[in-house]
């Protein structure tokens, strides 16, 4: 794949006199891949960020999109700001109007864009993170769960092709986090690059293609996460810890019972993997691909499916299951908790978005394909 | 176990507002216990730490400290927040001067206390945040997380009875999570009463004795963990998740036809009752305190070199920072994992913390395996 985004060489201190910041920063954005950054506090990761969308510029060094270096000439640095967009951690650091709309509205207003554009823009985002009841209530009035979900509706409205989310889960609740890692996945899913920094090793592990660590101002590792963790005098110099998952698998392969590859990344992986009885019933995972206009109702019906747990997936799958009222289990992290419901026997029902199909089924398919159980995927 | 607090249909709404934020609220927590107070966002979570603290006067319903309702007097405010130390989810909320140090300073010089035992406690307290190096810097200068760690020690400061920690991880670095992890577990020992609230579910299941699920302004459940996540429906309606590793469990013993009880809670209990571990790797445990530590060490490793080597604890780890420590931190959980898996290892450990070396090897007993331990 094409490097999107690169730093090549940068230094960057804050004052002439204070510490580098960023000390021969070499790093690269491959197109497509979902790439999480990850590093100790202090290690430099935020003003990364700020030198790869121009908001901030390098002493030395230079930073490169699609190939060519950014000249920092004003009409650049507004084109670099609306193709390479950062949710910051904190949702005040962001917000610049007094109401939800139009704070949403601002970014997409400031590229100039015809009126309905702009409205139909506010109008998707804000649904994406569901937040379109509140669009005309004071941002005052919300709380920090909410500002961080109306930051982010914020940044959609761009329609960048990279998105840098900084810390997104930090501060919200488990169901909270889930929808933003969806909303993480649906970007992914429709050809954007998405770059994550997050502390939560278990998050990140289960999410990224690819992993970039940073310390001291460079960066120390860069591909895939497994080779990184397995070096554990770089996981402890870095200020970081193994994922759980990558742990336990570790061990047990070190005990002998299984080995060490395939690496589960998710929970349903490794419990499954794990298991010795694979030869165990397991349910019927029912995967509806709902578009927008499709009549989720119907499809349960024919397909008799009515009784069965459902989860939904995707814009397009929580459109069609919304307009229909559909009654709905697993509002989040449905993939997982369907993929649950079949190792525990039962048959479940995942409506998803066609274009997140692949990632809805992973964990089903890593237990089918190595053969640690069979849970059958029936595509209705 | 006496009580410490305790909430009697305790019911509370903001000012002009018409929701109750907390809804008949009964709870009760122990004294010198390890609490998770859990909760989806708008819970109730800080409105009932407000409601401890006296900040909050509720509606309907009595908070008793100790037995006594609070007085919302002067005085009887003042009595129980000099036991209470309470530690907010933003730092900034509670920073007060301009200097990293005067700011520690400031709660301990509240309580009356002289120069110099503001000082001990101050410089005590930095440095097991590892802040000592920023004492004189100003707060401004300072990132999100070194802002958290100075907000603890100003908290740690206060030697308070009943530490109340508000998302203390969020925005944390991992390895610095596991040293708020391991000062709660310290203060814990020196038997203050410890409440924490969190999103990360993983980390406080490895931790928590009891745990306080609040649900739109009422308590849930109250109890140890795994009564809770047992009933996915209740899980899933309280907006929360299932630790990873309670998970697995069920799964795999399902799968396998097995007992989920004993509960593997962290990485070596897991692996210990699934990995059909042969012979134990040898734990040598060297309980220190700071000063003899390095003396210590240099006595165990004098026949044991090449053995891997942990540290648990602020004060060995920072008098062992010239030595050569494979694991710097959760040590603990990476030593016994490796005993599970056959490999010895040497843990020094702040003295203060044997009692928590001697529960996880009683806890890997009850799952089946007999680890093969040596306390010096």
């Amino acid at each position: 794949m094409a490097t999107l985004l690169e730093a090549d060489n940068v230094v960057f201190s804050y004052d002439k006199k204070g510490p580098k910041v960023m000390d021969g920063m070499c790093i690269k954005i491959e197109e497509g891949k979902k790439t999480a950054v990850m590093g100790c506090n202090g290690a430099g990761k935020s003003t990364l960020f700020s030198i790869l969308n121009a908001l901030r510029e390098p002493d030395k060094g230079k930073v490169l999109f699609r190939g060519k270096p950014l000249t920092y000439k004003h009409k650049d640095i507004i084109k670099m700001r609306s193709d390479v967009s950062i949710l910051f951690q904190n949702p005040n650091d962001m917000m610049f109007k007094p109401y939800v709309e139009q704070d949403v509205a601002f970014g997409p207003e400031n590229l100039k864009l015809p009126k309905d554009e702009v409205e139909t823009r506010v109008q998707e985002s804000l649904f994406a993170v569901g937040m379109e009841d509140f669009r005309k209530t004071p941002i005052m009035k919300l709380s920090y769960g909410q500002r961080k979900r109306v930051t982010l509706a914020g940044v959609l409205a761009m329609r960048p092709s990279v998105i840098i989310m900084d810390e997104p889960t930090a501060g919200l609740d488990p169901q909270m986090a889930y929808e933003v890692m969806e909303i993480a996945e649906q970007l992914h899913s429709s050809g954007t690059t998405v770059i994550m920094a997050s502390h939560d090793t278990d998050l990140t592990y289960s999410w990224a293609d690819e992993l970039r660590v940073l310390y001291g101002g460079k960066c120390m590792y860069a591909g895939e996460p497994e080779p990184f963790y397995a070096d554990y005098e770089s996981v402890q110099k870095a200020g970081l810890l193994l994922p759980t998952v990558y742990l336990t698998n570790k061990t047990l392969a070190d005990l002998g019972r299984g080995t060490l590859e395939p690496y589960p990344r998710a929970q349903s992986q490794m419990a499954l993997k794990t298991a010795q009885h694979k030869d165990v019933n397991l349910g019927v995972l029912h995967v509806i691909k709902a578009d927008r206009d499709t009549d989720v109702n119907a499809i349960i019906e024919d397909y008799d499916l009515g009784g069965l747990s459902k989860g939904v997936y995707g814009m397009s799958a929580r459109i069609a299951a919304r307009a229909g009222s559909t009654p709905i289990d697993f509002k989040y992290n449905g993939p997982e908790n369907c993929t649950m419901k079949c190792l525990d026997g039962k048959d479940s029902v995942l409506i998803c978005d066609p274009i997140m199909f692949d990632k809805a089924v992973s964990s089903a398919m890593f237990i089918n394909d190595h053969g640690f159980g069979k849970i059958n995927i029936d595509v209705v | 176990m006496s009580e410490i607090f305790r909430l009697e249909d305790v019911s509370f709404t903001h000012p002009g507002g018409t929701r109750k934020v907390l809804n008949n609220m009964n709870l009760t927590i122990e004294e010198g216990s390890r609490n998770a107070i859990l909760g989806a966002n708008g819970a109730g979570k800080t409105t009932l730490f407000y409601t401890l603290t006296g900040v909050y006067k509720p509606q309907e319903g009595t908070v008793y400290d100790h037995g006594a309702p609070i007085e919302y007097t002067k005085d009887g405010l003042r009595n129980l927040r000099s036991d209470v130390a309470v530690i907010l989810q933003n730092p900034d909320e509670q920073i007060f001067c301009s200097l990293v140090e005067e700011d520690v300073a400031f709660g301990p010089l509240n309580l009356g206390l002289d120069k110099e035992e503001t000082a001990q406690r101050v410089a005590k307290a930095l440095r097991d945040v590892r802040m000592t190096p920023f004492a004189r810097r100003p707060l401004q200068q300072l990132s999100g997380g070194q802002r958290k760690r100075v907000a603890i020690a100003g908290a740690l400061a206060m030697n308070p009875k009943i530490m109340i920690m508000d998302e203390p991880t969020a925005g944390l670095d991992p390895q610095a999570s596991m040293e708020v992890m391991e000062l709660a577990e310290k203060l814990h020992l020196q038997g203050v009463t410890v409440l924490i609230s969190t999103h990360d579910i993983d980390i406080i299941y490895k931790w928590a004795d009891t745990s306080d699920i609040i649900c739109d302004g009422r308590i849930e459940y109250s109890g140890p963990a795994e009564g809770f996540y047992s009933d996915p429906e209740t899980v899933y309606r309280c907006g929360l998740l299932t630790p990873s590793m309670f998970n697995m469990n069920r799964d795999i013993c399902a799968l396998d036809g097995m007992d989920p009880a004993p509960y593997p809670r962290n990485s070596c209990e897991f692996t210990a009752k699934f990995g059909n571990p042969k012979k134990s790797g040898r734990i040598i445990c060297v309980g220190a305190e700071e000063e003899d530590a390095p003396a210590k060490y240099e006595e165990v490793m004098k026949d044991l070199s090449g053995v891997q080597t942990g540290v648990y604890g602020s004060d060995v780890r920072y008098a062992l920072t010239d030595k050569n420590i494979d694991i710097q931190f959760d040590a603990m959980d990476m030593c016994f994992t490796g005993a599970v898996e056959g490999k010895d290892s040497v843990l020094f450990y702040d003295a203060i913390y044997a009692p928590t070396i001697k529960e996880q090897a009683d806890r890997l007993r009850k799952i089946g395996f007999d680890v093969d331990m040596e306390v010096i």
